[in-house]
């Protein structure tokens, strides 16, 4: 383990002189140990912490009349009905194999239900698609382009923090005032409302968008009995 | 010719520098590791854009079992809770926090049920020390069961399938039981006692710190993280139906908690969701 080490260069030894020594000592053990440590260490540690997403919810105290709820404007609404493809077991169906991403279907309408189903393609169809070339897909696309004027501001907001004209935190407090502008009109008001197969990261998923397009006007409903109906109607004419 | 000598050279490599090396990252890991906490069940969370991260402290962390191949149907949507207090220590640490909601939820579980549920000093002490627990009231005693070790309780909670895991949160008719004080369920009554120990601790903290108003001021407490919405944090698998999730939801708000988060993890925003 540790030698000591006489450098004997042949020469004469004075006598009384010390002799000197060279002393080794083997740290290799103390490595082989460190390491061990440092794996368990490596292994036990979570070096990325969760994040988390804030949401609000109104108070659903039946003390609350109707009268005294904000009624959303038809002009502005926007209805988002999330799905979850299933297999025949009730598994939500996997799209891609590689990376184990689960489809997700968004149904959309604007304004108020349309109950005589007379107007073509009152529904569509999209689906998550983040985006492509930097620009954004599917419904991230038409949120954002009825939240234009908003997003227009926050983009140069954005711009004027990676110019160094604004601090992170001056840039923060601007782009929530932005987000929650009352003075801009033409901003939309999203409902959510998961559908029976959904899945909790649909919804996530959901919130995302509205985050990532700056929408502050949103809720989180429960779909009616004519949300359904229109689904199953919109499915019956277009899928086999 | 003359003969060619060898060298004889020692084998032995310096191991100082590499072994200084490692001890430096040693000591890094274990500055900054956080350990993983026990928790009964695993869960993948979603992930989102958002950048805010989990607090350290005054957190509520409320974790929706998935679903789980092998134990069957019943392991979806059992609920588990965990209080973090204070990392200032002059404030209300863990332990503390942890036995005034076992206290409060007791006493509340007792009046409204009109049951006689005690515990002993010894299973309050467990239940200081327990990270997670999801088991209804009445499992309560046989969980934290001082004469029995930890795996003892990890086994029985970890069980998912079990009928004895899970805070029940079934609001039974909702148009009925939106009435606050109705019949409340088991994890309205752990919500009910969220509401009065963050009440009551910070009437403590305030008449504690009342020389010190600078410190009464701003204090780091369990109440102030639930006026921001930053204290109760909603764990659950990315595959788990969002009704069980509106549920949960829908206790919550019931129980007047109307702002909280959702534990995700981090994605980029160009990321395809889908």
């Amino acid at each position: 383990m540790a030698q000591i080490e006489q450098s004997d260069k042949g020469g004469k030894k004075k006598k009384g002189a010390q002799k000197k020594m060279a002393i080794h000592v083997d740290f290799t053990p103390m490595v082989d140990m460190n390491m061990l440590l440092i794996t368990f260490f490596m292994l036990c540690t979570t070096m990325i912490k969760s994040q988390t997403l804030p949401i609000i919810l109104p108070t659903n105290s039946n003390q609350v009349t109707d009268q005294d709820r904000t009624q959303v404007d038809k002009s502005s609404a926007i209805t988002l009905i999330l799905d979850t493809e299933r297999d025949a077991d009730g598994k939500p169906v996997i799209d891609d194999p590689k990376t184990g991403k689960v489809k997700h279907v968004i149904y959309y309408y604007f304004g108020a239900p349309d109950t005589t189903f007379t107007t073509p393609d009152y529904l569509k169809e999209e689906a998550f698609m983040g985006n492509v070339n930097k620009k954004a897909q599917g419904i991230r696309a038409i949120l954002a382009d009825k939240n234009k004027t908003v997003l227009e501001n926050y983009n140069n907001l954005k711009q004027q923090w990676r110019d160094g004209e604004l601090t992170k935190e001056k840039f923060d407090s601007l782009a929530r005032k932005n987000a929650a502008d009352s003075l801009i009109k033409d901003r939309p008001t999203v409902l959510i409302k998961a559908g029976p197969d959904a899945t909790y990261e649909a919804l996530i998923y959901a919130i995302d968008e509205m985050q990532i397009n700056q929408i502050s006007r949103y809720n989180i409903e429960h779909p009616n009995r004519v949300d359904s109906i229109l689904i199953n109607q919109y499915k019956a004419t277009h899928k086999k | 010719m003359g003969k060619v000598k060898i060298k004889r050279k020692s084998t032995l490599i310096d191991m100082t520098a590499m072994s200084d090396v490692t001890v430096l990252l040693l000591t890094f890991f274990m500055l900054t590791s956080t350990f993983l906490a026990k928790e009964p069940t695993v869960v993948n969370t979603p992930s989102s854009v958002s950048e805010e991260k989990v607090p350290m402290e005054n957190l509520v962390t409320i974790l929706i079992s998935g679903a789980d191949e092998k134990a069957g149907p019943e392991a979806e949507g059992k609920v588990f809770i965990s209080f973090t207090g204070s990392a200032d220590s002059t404030l209300i640490p863990t332990e503390n926090l942890r036995l005034a909601m076992l206290d409060a939820a007791v006493k509340i579980y007792n009046e409204k049920r009109g049951k006689d549920l005690k515990l002993t000093p010894a299973q309050k002490k467990v239940f200081t020390e327990l990270n997670m627990f999801g088991v209804p009231f009445e499992v309560l005693p046989e969980l934290l069961d001082p004469n029995v070790s930890q795996a003892v309780r990890d086994n029985l909670q970890g069980d998912m399938a079990s009928p004895k895991v899970g805070i029940p949160y079934d609001m039974g008719d909702p148009a009925r039981n939106k009435e606050r004080f109705g019949k409340l369920n088991d994890l309205q009554i752990w919500f009910e006692a969220i509401n009065q120990v963050s009440q009551t601790t910070h009437d403590d903290l305030l008449s504690k710190f009342s020389d010190d108003p600078a410190k009464a001021a701003s204090l780091a407490d369990l109440k102030g993280a639930l006026r921001t919405g930053k204290a109760i944090a909603v764990k659950a698998d990315r595959n788990t139906p969002v009704a069980i999730v509106e549920d949960v939801f829908d206790n919550l708000q019931t129980m007047n908690l109307n702002k909280f988060t959702l534990m995700t993890a981090l994605k980029s925003e160009d990321e395809p969701s889908n």
